[in-house]
């Protein structure tokens, strides 16, 4: 898919992309969440599947995820991932009552749902504006569990055609207080293709 | 010190005691565990989808179907018999219960070909901790068959 000439050229480019729409989805969060904050560099792994979740600080850790697929011209898997103690607070600064991750209550459950949908929301807008390509995103969905558990079916979505997938991260944290997560792009390869034809890529 | 090995997606392990396999963060995955008591050998397939494509040249490993059948026969290789394996199957959860895509059902499918497979060689299931909407870890002690399984909130079960 990417030899070694590409390769660079490839990670810079879908780097582009995806800043683009973390910062758009940060922008949301931010004026949601009235916290100010700071999107950390893209990073752009070609990982296989069995590694991923150790990329991503291991399978263990426990998790919030909102999940989104992309199933129109474009195909990709969009998660939105915070830690516990940040998914904590975020649920505590919202709802305003005591949070239990093990057992959130439906209002709280829907707001992580809600927080995760209007960030890949203003994430896919910005992309989809910068290439041109509408983009149909399924409702998301979201879930407090063990990261790996969380990445197996976007992975598995990826994963029907190839042994190795693109994750495309980046992070954001709270200036100034402990709330941090992260952005993750699952493209598929024909998505990688059409990103790279719209965002100019020479052909090879 | 015991050693464990962590086994990812797609992945297959082998191990006698005193090794110790895990597999961490199950969701839809399946992880298909073989012992045979006698030799003390056992075995672990971490699987992703139900079905391998016909023209495959994928690895085995990712697919229930083909990741048990290689299982079975990495495991008869070295000398253990079918007659005396058994097998336990932990995961297959649905993670996401409101999204309608294609692979919304997987962790289903992935146990239904697991099971497929077992049959076809005779290997009886003598436990299982599947479905669900929770995320599974597993730790498998080849010294005893046993498999701890281990979720996000609740306590360890042992199978």
């Amino acid at each position: 898919m990417v030899d070694g000439q590409t390769h660079g050229r490839v990670i810079d480019i879908v780097t582009e992309f995806a800043n683009i729409g973390a910062g758009s989805a940060a922008t949301a969060l931010s004026s949601l969440l009235d916290v100010e904050l700071m999107n950390d560099a893209t990073t752009c792994e070609i990982l296989p599947l069995s590694k991923v979740s150790e990329y991503l600080g291991g399978a263990k850790q426990v998790v919030a995820g909102t999940y989104t697929y992309l199933c129109g011209e474009l195909k990709s898997g969009v998660l939105v991932v915070l830690p516990q103690d940040s998914a904590i607070a975020l649920l505590e600064h919202l709802t305003k009552e005591k949070v239990v991750l093990s057992s959130l209550n439906q209002i709280q459950m829907s707001a992580l749902k809600e927080v995760g949908n209007i960030c890949l929301c203003w994430y896919l807008i910005a992309v989809s504006k910068m290439i041109d390509i509408d983009m149909i995103p399924a409702p998301p969905d979201a879930t407090v569990d063990l990261l790996g558990a969380v990445l197996d079916m976007p992975l598995a979505t990826v994963g029907a055609k190839v042994d190795t997938v693109i994750a495309v991260h980046t992070s954001f944290k709270a200036i100034d207080r402990q709330f941090e997560g992260y952005f993750l792009m699952l493209p598929e390869e024909s998505t990688l293709k059409l990103i790279l034809d719209r965002m100019g890529a020479p052909e090879q | 010190m015991r050693v464990q090995k962590v086994i990812g997606i797609g992945q297959l392990g082998i191990c006698r005691p005193p090794e110790q396999l895990a597999c961490l963060g199950l969701g839809s995955c399946v992880a298909v565990i073989l012992y045979d008591h006698q030799l003390r050998l056992g075995g672990i397939v971490h699987v992703l989808l139900p079905k391998a494509p016909a023209k495959n040249n994928a690895s085995e490993e990712k697919y229930a179907d083909s990741g048990t059948r290689k299982l079975i026969r990495e495991l008869a290789a070295r000398g253990a018999a079918k007659e005396r394996m058994v097998a336990k199957i932990v995961g297959g959860a649905q993670m996401f219960t409101n999204l309608n895509l294609t692979y919304a059902d997987i962790g289903r499918n992935n146990i239904a070909e697991v099971k497929k497979a077992l049959r076809e060689f005779g290997i009886r299931v003598v436990a299982e901790d599947v479905e669900g909407n929770r995320g599974r870890s597993v730790y498998f002690d080849a010294e005893t068959g046993k498999v701890v399984v281990e979720t996000a909130f609740s306590p360890s079960r042992t199978i």
